[in-house]
């Protein structure tokens, strides 16, 4: 299944004495989740950015389904991380510069999921720093094939949060495919796709923005990598 | 409690989380909390915990699937009401 999911959420903008609260948490995190945290590979995360990851690996998850399925309603306790790795060498680290962009993650020290909904399993991969987290989910645990992109805007207003993350995804597409006429549009059921001159790309694009973060994820079919 | 009622009083719990304030003035039951209100997905959590404080009800998350616009919310609310009578 050719899709894309990706999620983030700026951590500057989260209440944390309300995410540690278990009326809140219990709203997002499954029992199993929550004995998960208790692992010693955990001790560096504080528990309300264990519970923020977890929510942006399964709105990546669930963004990654309803591309397929419209009718999907996001339900997080019903998305159940079954593993979660940290990278050995992880050190929770600033956001450096102003932006990151990739294909797969290779070296960088992405915390590495698996996710089930339902019959489907997914795979994320997520990059946790002080200020954000961002998650990325795929049908296979390769991700070489998923190009990303997380950057630090201006401000932080829904209406230039979107202008920003449009800017940001048509920029690397239009420097992949080479194509002038590239915009964004959505679905009638609100599934955001890309248009060139007016015609639907073969691509399964995810887009996401919270306070002063914007990111993106896409996925080429087979027709536009050759 | 009528739908009316309820409706002025979840004005009241959208107001924080929402940057479009012209279209939260003129909320009908068919309103989308995130594609018309603007309202962050990852403060879809905080608009059940503040509906919970302020109708004393209990909302699991397998029953926030129905927050999706204003008149779901409405009859979730409602539906809780009644059963907690």
């Amino acid at each position: 299944m050719t899709s894309a999911g990706n999620d983030i959420v700026s951590l500057n903008a989260i209440n944390i004495t309300r995410t540690k609260h278990y009326r809140f948490y219990s709203k997002i995190l499954s029992p199993t989740e929550k004995a998960l945290y208790n692992q010693a590979a955990f001790a560096a995360i504080p528990f309300e950015n264990f519970v923020w990851l977890l929510w942006s690996i399964k709105e990546s998850a669930y963004k990654y389904l309803k591309r397929n399925n419209p009718d999907l309603v996001f339900t997080p306790v019903k998305f159940i991380l079954t593993d979660l790795l940290i990278p050995s060498r992880y050190i929770l680290a600033n956001f450096e510069g102003i932006q990151m962009e990739g294909a797969g993650f290779g070296n960088i020290p992405a915390l590495k999921g698996v996710v089930t909904f339902g019959i489907h399993t997914l795979y994320s991969e997520s990059l946790l720093y002080r200020e954000l987290i961002v998650s990325f989910v795929n049908g296979d645990e390769n991700f070489e094939n998923i190009c990303w992109g997380v950057k630090l805007i201006g401000a932080n207003d829904a209406s230039c949060q979107s202008i920003e993350v449009r800017k940001f995804l048509i920029d690397r597409l239009h420097h992949i495919l080479h194509l002038d006429g590239l915009v964004t549009g959505k679905t009638p059921g609100g599934i955001p796709v890309v248009l060139n001159e007016g015609e639907e790309l073969a691509v399964a694009i995810s887009l996401s923005h919270h306070g002063w973060f914007v990111g993106y994820s896409f996925q080429l079919s087979e027709s536009l990598k050759r | 409690m009528t739908r009316t009622e309820i409706l002025i009083e979840l004005k009241k719990v959208f107001a924080p989380y929402t940057t479009n304030k012209e279209m939260l003035d003129g909320i009908t039951d068919e309103t989308d909390l995130i594609k018309d209100l603007k309202i962050n997905s990852a403060n879809l959590v905080d608009i059940i915990i503040d509906a919970e404080a302020k109708y004393d009800i209990e909302i699991d998350y397998d029953s926030a699937d129905k927050i999706i616009n204003v008149g779901t919310c409405i009859d979730l609310i409602m539906e809780k009401l009644n059963h907690d009578k």
